[in-house]
């Protein structure tokens, strides 16, 4: 099959297409706070924090291979952490985010055991009932003390006061008004650092001899073994890893909110579920998959969320969604996503490559010392 | 010296006992052949060895008890398998096959690609196709990134199952002469299963006859082909 272009990966050509897309999202992430409407900046945060989910789920999922179905615990674990920390002891927000960190590997490393001898649906079955049981444990009479059991905890974000300074760069002044006036583009560059920090770890990890070890354990487990890849604390490992970094999107909502309660959707299976199919929308095992899917899905779920007024539906769409009484936009995505496992069950960064792999080719870099010229033609078969 | 010895080496899947306390030896620098009927219990034999299935028995490599070693630790003993049927990483590209193979050396970036080059220069078929995923190779690409992948790790043993298992027979007769000479110029020390007894006996140092999960013979090769009721009934020459 001939393809009209050709792109040497690492060449200057895919440098130049890397700096534009580069460019482009610099420009956008400084653009939505400073030029955007709160209400904008308000929806871009929540899908902040679910790609920080996502991409901590797909760590474990996309790259390992070990389902889990209970990762609202891990973002629990820091909406609580920061809550518990910040309301009763008046730690500092950001202090709070090492020690979710930490609370949230150890938990997740002890998940990883059942995992070292289950798979597949019994794996599913375990990590969905720990997301099953994190709510009712914060909610016990016993845990009531730490925890404000089912009304939750408030005060649990930053305090803003008239006294605040403003931080302004060159008289401009990305971060908003600290002063208790407009505070969301503050929240936005929490959440966008908690992003990009994911993104780094994960990427770190996915591009260096552990992701390998990953990805074959994902591919084969028993070859990985006898390549010398060590099960239990590569899983545990990925377990403690994928759910540290879940827990930093879980302290920014109580961050954000100001308050945490246990049926808040994040900290429900629902919530593991969305991480899920957003994970596997976008693309499971890819690095811009979760981004992508998350963004999708709160794209849909917000122009979507007054559509359970038939009048605020476009007329085109009336028939289809009239008879809804609650916003279809998870619906939507269900839909989106048995359509795609059809054609694309790699997601749309799957497709994306498939198609672009129509008019690009894209030449991979030879790797390794020295080149590979004119290999030595194969011998004849008998 | 003995390398590899295993001492009433006993070992199955769940209830079922494969192997029966089988004894097995493999010298430094000796090709030994393991041969036997479908079900014989050959591959149960390596995974025992490997570690990749519970055993009970002594086994001991390089003067180390590894029966009770996990498999990664075995490895890093410097055993290497090549399971039956290959099990490769198929979303993993070729060249990220090979080192996956050297997850365990620490001997740094620079070795691991001298090595890399070597064995592409080795199978160039493999350099052809280093950034294609493994899952789309044919299957005989597939066994050939399997022991070179392998060999990745700088074994001192290499378990070998049935290398020869979907390839065309030039490329069976190239592989073993890779074996060879790895064998005779580096020392390399083998277990090879292998359905071909023909081919096999051609290079053994050494033949282990398995029946049932059972030693029934065991000598050189030149020993076993000389009794006339073995050869009959297990060579098929
Ligand atoms: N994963 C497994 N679970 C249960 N039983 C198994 C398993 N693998 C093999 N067996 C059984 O163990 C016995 C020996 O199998 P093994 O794979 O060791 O044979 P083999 O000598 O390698 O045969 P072949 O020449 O066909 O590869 C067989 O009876 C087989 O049914
Ligand atoms: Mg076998």
């Amino acid at each position: 099959m001939s393809v009209p272009f050709t792109l040497r990966s690492g060449g200057p050509g895919s440098w130049a297409l890397r700096l534009a897309a580069g460019a482009v999202l610099v420009y956008l992430m400084f653009w939505i706070p400073t030029q955007a409407s709160n209400g904008v900046i308000d929806t871009c945060i929540t899908a902040l924090t679910l790609m920080a989910a996502a991409m901590a789920l797909n760590l474990l999922l996309g790259y390992t291979g070990q389902i889990s179905i209970g990762h609202s615990a891990f973002f629990g674990i820091g909406a609580y952490t920061t809550g518990i920390l910040v309301s009763k002891y008046g730690w500092s927000p950001f202090q709070t985010l090492a020690v979710a960190f930490v609370v949230a590997f150890v938990v997740g490393a002890l998940v990883s055991l059942p995992a070292l001898r289950i798979k597949g649906v019994y794996l599913a079955l375990v990590t969905l009932s720990l997301g099953l049981v994190f709510p009712q444990l914060i909610k016990a009479p016993k845990m009531e003390w730490l925890t404000g059991g089912a009304r939750g905890l408030d005060k649990t974000g930053f305090k803003f006061t008239k006294k605040n300074p403003t931080y302004e760069i060159f008289g401009w002044n990305p971060w908003g008004n600290l002063r208790g006036e407009n505070v969301k583009p503050f929240l936005y560059w929490i959440a966008m650092i908690i992003v990009i920090i994911v993104y780094v770890v994960c990427r770190g990890v996915v591009k260096s001899r552990a992701g390998r070890s990953l990805i074959a354990i994902r591919d084969n487990e028993t070859a990985a073994a006898v390549m010398g890849v060590n099960l239990a604390v590569t899983k545990g490992l990925a377990f403690g890893l994928s759910a540290a970094l879940c827990s930093l999107p879980g302290c920014l909502s109580a961050i954000r909110t100001g308050n945490v309660t246990p049926d808040s959707t994040n900290l429900t299976v629902l919530g593991a579920i969305t991480f899920l199919i957003v994970m596997v929308v976008g693309g499971a095992g890819s690095l811009w998959g979760p981004i992508i899917g998350s963004a999708l899905y709160v794209f849909v779920t917000d122009r979507t969320g007054d559509w359970s007024d038939k009048e605020a539906i476009p007329a085109v769409l009336r028939p289809f969604f009239g008879w809804s009484h609650t916003p279809p936009g998870s619906g939507i995505f269900a839909v989106v996503l048995i359509a795609l496992m059809f054609v694309a069950p790699f997601g749309i960064v799957g497709m994306w490559h498939r198609v672009i792999g129509r008019f690009v080719k894209v030449v991979p870099r030879p790797a390794g010392t020295g080149t590979i010229d004119a290999p030595a033609t194969a011998p004849a078969e008998a | 010296m003995s390398l590899l010895r295993a001492h009433g080496l006993t070992a199955g899947y769940g209830p079922v006992t494969v192997l029966n306390g089988i004894d097995l030896e493999v010298n430094e620098g000796e090709i030994v052949v393991i041969l036997g009927a479908n079900g014989a219990g050959k591959t149960t034999t390596m995974r025992a060895v490997s570690g990749t299935i519970p055993r009970s028995g002594a086994v001991e490599f390089d003067g180390h008890d590894i029966s009770r070693t996990s498999p990664d630790a075995i490895v890093r003993h410097g055993v290497a398998q090549v399971p039956q049927g290959r099990g490769t990483f198929p979303e993993l590209s070729v060249e990220d096959n090979l080192r996956a193979g050297a997850i365990t050396r620490r001997d740094g970036a620079g070795a691991v690609a001298a090595d890399l080059q070597r064995w592409f220069e080795q199978f160039p078929r493999l350099a052809e196709r280093r950034s294609q995923r493994a899952g789309s190779l044919s299957g005989g690409e597939q066994q050939m990134l399997a022991i070179a992948r392998a060999l990745m790790s700088r074994p001192k043993l290499l378990l070998c199952d049935e290398p020869s298992l979907g390839l065309a027979p030039l490329i069976t007769k190239e592989l073993f002469e890779v074996i060879e000479r790895l064998n005779r110029e580096e020392g390399l020390s083998v277990l090879l299963v292998e359905q071909n007894a023909n081919l096999a006996m051609h290079m053994a140092s050494r033949v282990y006859l398995l029946e049932t999960g059972r030693i029934v013979a065991s000598g050189s090769a030149a020993e076993l082909s000389a009794d006339d009721t073995i050869r009959k009934a297990y060579l098929g020459f």
